[in-house]
Formats: structure tokens, C-alpha cells, sequence
């Protein structure tokens, strides 16, 4: 329960920096019966109020039993594995962080093709000929449907030249 | 009569080609969405939104209707022959459909299931169209203060429901209201918690949040695990109609998990997976064959899929009627109509019958289509499951980048969707469920306008909400549906005080 507890501290804090923010809030010229800070107060208090109770049911209790009886009634979704492969995790993140920032500068159907790839690479290799087909469809398919079916222009980045 | 005017007016609108078209788009998407482990209705939506971009509104929301229901119907498919549930309201088809599947009698299970959706569903709709005028011209008597005191309502009605513990739900309540006071405050100006970011002043895009909470947070959880997943999946024998005797046991439950799912999860707000364990219990206590419920009874299977269909139709209610969300997808929804420029509402009966209209009209054929295109077709469905998770998961993540790329074309904005993935997956290992922030982003804002524009009425006095008969009733509803996990509780307390003082 380490992670509960220190998720539990990390949303106090979360919260008290929000509340904190709320007194930032500049005035506006016109006053008004509520101002533009009232709302981002009252929601800093409660998230305090709750972000410690949380603390509290992590740091004082056992693991309570009606939660678990809760979750029996009303059907609340199945608790994740306690596996967790981190590493493909890992990979995939700093995949989709180089997807995001290539996809103006490289283009959308390149920076596709190379996501879709390098996916391919890390996951599972074994149908390469048939997947590379895939990210070809995915990529510039995608595009060309969108550029000519939808009228959406994706961005082309460096493949500019193709379409002067 | 004038619903029949208006119900040729929405057939009208429903039956153009293009409007057929999108809604046998729409329900065939969802099947798809529903048949996927992994993916919701929820997650489907927010990925869909973006292709609804260039329609119109009418348009647009016939199709996301017809995700809506495809993927409750598609879910039964996986629960009876995966044991794998494609979302949270078909977990308990799971128990007696399996079951049915292992015995050799998939066919009628997925059949009942069907025909179970099927009647639910046009129940809903026959009911959205008798309740909705009456509800909407209700409504309209709505001032600020009932608005404010539905919209807390509907709030806690909804968290009071979600995950496991309560304090986690109303944290991410919370966390979801925070979010919406991101941005430039409407009614002064004023920009909160901005940073200096420019791109900030808008607020967070409500797609950049919705998908990469659900989206990518989901593609995260797959990626976690997934070379140890291992499926095991039944094949159909023998017929898939029902036989004399399980129509005979199959209608009753028909009837009752239609009638406990409008009520209970549509109209009450509780939403479509608490409306199928509502079913499964009283099929439980009342069905003529209770002891037979978990060893693959027929009515473990009809019950809990007629109530989910029937409570997702009733939540359109609540969207259409009074422009508040039920549940998380209709959250979606509203999002994505407000995106579009629409505001649903009661007004939204008077100012726009053929949006309105067309869409009943469009959930009628949606849910034939539903029928023909899910029962004969069960095998080709079945064959969905054989697509590889890493290129499903491949696939998620690149029509997450798109949809939220083209709703702004901002890299700023891909960066931050991978941030609340990120967010996303930790609160999933944390079991603080995600619903809860997309609903409060979504009313938060509506809520603060309502808050002021009250307070403006009343000068500055809170009292405005409990003077106004409506708004008190609502005000007590969200208290009651917050505090009773504890009324246990604090019984046992007052017996023992009690007790106490007797015994002294």
C-alpha cells in the first residue's frame, strides 16, 4: 500500500498548491456577488478535506473491507494485474512522446510510418511483412483519405516536396 | 396527435440516405467498439469525436448515438464467448452467459442477449419520446438555482456510484471540477491558472483529457500485461434461436431488467453497469429458477443485458431533456455537442424538434439495424477478437494523436494528452476511476455559470438554493445518494448509544 499512501500525500499536495492558487486570482475591475476566485476556493477546500481523508484511510486503517464490498454491488471495473512490464511501458511512452513532437515537424505520414514501425519492433516482430503493409495503409493512407476524402490537411512536414 | 407530427418529422430526418448511412455507421463502429476487450463506449466516443467534426449536429449525434448503443450490444458478444467483458455493464453477463457457452448453448445466450437489447432499447426510445416533451416543458420552469442544484445532483448521484471507495470518487470529482477552472473565467475575464501559457487561456481541450485518460491510459494498461494475456474463447454449437422453453423463461426477465434498467439507471442516474447488477439480483430473488443463476441460466443473460441497453437509452433522457450528462459516455456526448456549438437542453424540444426528433427516430432503425446486423453476423464478430493487441493497441494510439491534433492543430496539445495518459494508467493502479473528472470537467463550468447567475438573482445569498422547492429536493437527493454507504454506519453508532443508555 506504499503507493496508496504516497499518492494520498501527493494529492494534499496537489491540493493545497491549487488553494494556494485560488488566492492568485487577480480581481476583476467589475465586482462581482461571486468572484472569479469563490468557485476555485470552495473546490480547493473539499479537494483538501477529501486528499486528507484519503491520507488518513491509507495511513491509519488495514485496507477496508467495504470497499471491496462495494466494488461486489455495483459492478466497479476489475482491478488492474499486479504485474506490470515496465519496460515496454517505458518504451511505448517515449514513443508516443517522439510521435507527438515529430508529428508537425516530420509530418503526420511519416512521423505515422516510423511510430507504427518502431511499435511493430518493440512488440512483436514475427508478421514484420504483413505489418509493414499495415503502417504504410495507416500512415500515407490515412493521409491521402483525409487530404481527399474528409478535405483535412494533415501535416506534411518534411515530405513537402511530394505535392509541389 | 402531436407526437405522431413529430415523429414523421424525425423520420424524415433520420430516413435520408446520409442519416442512414451514419447511423448503420454508427451502430456498426460500436459493435466493433463493444466487441473489443479493452475498448468502451467511453474510449470509443472520444476517439470518434474528431470524424463528427464536419457534420452536422444533427448528423453528428445520430452517429455517436449509434456507437452508444452498438457497443452495449457488442459487449454481450465477448462476455458470453470470452469471458471477457468488452465493458464494465456487460461483467455480469459474463457469469451465466459463459457458463451457457460451456454447456454448448452460446447460440441462444447471444440470442437472448440480442433480442434483450432490442426490446430495451425500443423501449427507451418509446419512452424518451412520451417522457421527453413532458420532462424538457418541466424543465423549462428551470431557473439558475434548479439548474445548479441538478447539475450537484446529477454530480454525486453519478460519483456516489463509481469505483470502490468513496473518497477517491469525490477526489476525482474534484480533480475534474479544478480542471475546468483552467483557463479565461467567462464572466470576468480574469485568466486562473494559467501560467503565462497562451495556449492555456482556452482552457484544457475536453478531447485532450477525455482520450488520453481513457484512450491512452487504456492503451498503458494493455501494454502492462500484455504477453500474459491469454484468451480463451468458445465456439458456437449447434443453433442460435431460442427454444419454446427459453422463450418462456427468457420474456419474464425480458420485462424486468427493461423496467429496473430504465428506472434505476436511466431515469435514476445510476447508469448502465449498476443497472445490470440491479437486474442480476432480481433475477436472483424472484426468477422461478433461481437456483439454476450462475450455472448458465437464460436469465442471467436476457435480465442484465435488457436493463444496461434500457438504462443507456434512459441517460439519453437526462442529455437531451435537461442538457446533463448521467453517466460518463453521455459526459462525452455533451462535450461533443458543445464542441459542435450545440447546447442541449429543454429548449432544445422547441428550438431544434428536428435535432431531437431525428435522433429518436434514427434510435429506432439504429436498433433494428442492431438486430440484423448482430445476430447473423455473430461469427464475423467473433473473428474481431483475432486482431493482434499490439496493432490494436498501435491503432488506438494513432487515432488519439489524430483526433486531438485536428481539433486545434496543436503539438502543445499531443504533449499534454500523453501527460494525462500517463495520469490516467496511475489513477487506474491507484482504483481512483477516471468517469468522475470527465463528468466534473464537463458541469464544472455550467455549474459555475449556474452558481453566479443564481447568486446575481439573490444578491449574494446562498439561501436561494433552498428556498426554491426544486432545488431543495435536489440539494437532499445528492445528500442521500452521498451519505448512504454510511447510513449503516451511523445506525450501528445510534443503536449503541442507545443501547447503551438503556442498559444504564
Amino acid at each position: 500500500m506504499k503507493a496508496q499512501r504516497i499518492a494520498s500525500l501527493t494529492f494534499t499536495a496537489l491540493a493545497i498548491a491549487y488553494l494556494a492558487g485560488a488566492f492568485f486570482i487577480k480581481e476583476p475591475p467589475l465586482r462581482q456577488q461571486l468572484g472569479p476566485d469563490a468557485f476555485p476556493k470552495t473546490i480547493g477546500v473539499m479537494m483538501l478535506v477529501l486528499s486528507l481523508l484519503y491520507v488518513r484511510i491509507e495511513f491509519q486503517r488495514q485496507p477496508v473491507k467495504e470497499d471491496d464490498e462495494r466494488a461486489a454491488i455495483i459492478g466497479a471495473e476489475e482491478k488492474l494485474s499486479d504485474y506490470v512490464d515496465y519496460k515496454t511501458i517505458g518504451i511505448m511512452l517515449a514513443l508516443m512522446l517522439g510521435y507527438g513532437l515529430a508529428f508537425e515537424s516530420l509530418g503526420y505520414p511519416l512521423a505515422t510510418f516510423l511510430m507504427f514501425m518502431a511499435g511493430i519492433y518493440v512488440l512483436d516482430l514475427k508478421h514484420w511483412k504483413r505489418d509493414l503493409i499495415i503502417a504504410i495503409i495507416a500512415s500515407f493512407g490515412i493521409y491521402f483519405l483525409f487530404r481527399y476524402a474528409l478535405r483535412v490537411n494533415l501535416p506534411i512536414g518534411v515530405l513537402k516536396f511530394l505535392f509541389r | 396527435m402531436d407526437i405522431w407530427n413529430n415523429i414523421v418529422l424525425g423520420f424524415s430526418v433520420a430516413v435520408t440516405p446520409f442519416n442512414l448511412f451514419l447511423a448503420f455507421v454508427g451502430v456498426f463502429l460500436g459493435t466493433v467498439i463493444g466487441v473489443l476487450p479493452g475498448i468502451g463506449p467511453m474510449t470509443g466516443i472520444a476517439l470518434l469525436i474528431p470524424i463528427t467534426f464536419g457534420l452536422p449536429p444533427n448528423s453528428a449525434i445520430i452517429l455517436m448515438a449509434g456507437i452508444y448503443y452498438g457497443a452495449m450490444y457488442g459487449g454481450s458478444t465477448t462476455s458470453i464467448l470470452v469471458n471477457a467483458p468488452g465493458e464494465s455493464s456487460s461483467v455480469v453477463t459474463c457469469i451465466d452467459g459463459f457458463e451457457m457457452a460451456k454447456k454448448g448453448r452460446a447460440g441462444p445466450a447471444l440470442a437472448a442477449a440480442a433480442i434483450g437489447s432490442f426490446i430495451a432499447g425500443t423501449f427507451a426510445t418509446i419512452m424518451l419520446m412520451i417522457l421527453g416533451p413532458a420532462i424538457a416543458q418541466f424543465a423549462l420552469n428551470f431557473g439558475p438555482p434548479e439548474y445548479f442544484a441538478l447539475m450537484f445532483a446529477g454530480l454525486t448521484v453519478v460519483t456516489s456510484l463509481a469505483g470502490r471507495s468513496l473518497v477517491k470518487a469525490l477526489l476525482a470529482t474534484t480533480i475534474g471540477l479544478a480542471i475546468s477552472t483552467i483557463g479565461i473565467d467567462l464572466q470576468s475575464g480574469v485568466s486562473r491558472y494559467t501560467f503565462g501559457n497562451l495556449e492555456m487561456l482556452d482552457g484544457l481541450e475536453f478531447l485532450v483529457v477525455a482520450i488520453g485518460l481513457f484512450a491512452l491510459s487504456e492503451v498503458l494498461a494493455n501494454l502492462a500485461d500484455m504477453r500474459q494475456a491469454v484468451m480463451e474463447r468458445l465456439s458456437i454449437k449447434g443453433g442460435l434461436w431460442l427454444t419454446k422453453e427459453d422463450w418462456k423463461r427468457a420474456i419474464p426477465a425480458f420485462i424486468r431488467g427493461t423496467l429496473s434498467g430504465f428506472f434505476v439507471g436511466g431515469l435514476a442516474g445510476a447508469g448502465a453497469a449498476v443497472a445490470s447488477f440491479v437486474s442480476y439480483g432480481i433475477e436472483k430473488s424472484t426468477g422461478k429458477h433461481k437456483e439454476e443463476l450462475g450455472h448458465g441460466a437464460i436469465e442471467g443473460v436476457a435480465g442484465p443485458e435488457a436493463a444496461n441497453n434500457a438504462a443507456a437509452g434512459g441517460a439519453m433522457i437526462h442529455l437531451l431533456c435537461l442538457g446533463i450528462p448521467g453517466s460518463g459516455t453521455t459526459a462525452i456526448m455533451l462535450g461533443a455537442l458543445l464542441m459542435l456549438g450545440l447546447q442541449p437542453g429543454p429548449l432544445l424540444f422547441q428550438q431544434q424538434p428536428d435535432f431531437v426528433w431525428g435522433l429518436i427516430a434514427s434510435m429506432y432503425i439504429g436498433n433494428v439495424m442492431l438486430l440484423v446486423l448482430n445476430l447473423p453476423l455473430v461469427g464475423m464478430w467473433v473473428k474481431i477478437l483475432d486482431i493482434p493487441l499490439y496493432l490494436l493497441v498501435l491503432f488506438i494510439i494513432l487515432f488519439s494523436f489524430l483526433g486531438v491534433y485536428t481539433v486545434n492543430n496543436s503539438v502543445q496539445d499531443l504533449l499534454l494528452m500523453v501527460g494525462f495518459g500517463i495520469i490516467g494508467y496511475i489513477l487506474r493502479r491507484l482504483d481512483i476511476p477516471a468517469a468522475p473528472i470527465i463528468l466534473a470537467m464537463v458541469l464544472g463550468d455550467l455549474m459555475e455559470q449556474a452558481l453566479r447567475q443564481s447568486l446575481i438573482i439573490s444578491d449574494g445569498s446562498l439561501g436561494i438554493f433552498v428556498t426554491r422547492p426544486i432545488s431543495l429536493i435536489l440539494l437532499i437527493l445528492a445528500a442521500i445518494s452521498i451519505t448512504n454507504p454510511y447510513w449503516g454506519q451511523l445506525g450501528a453508532f445510534f443503536r449503541r448509544i442507545f443501547g447503551q443508555k438503556t442498559a444504564a
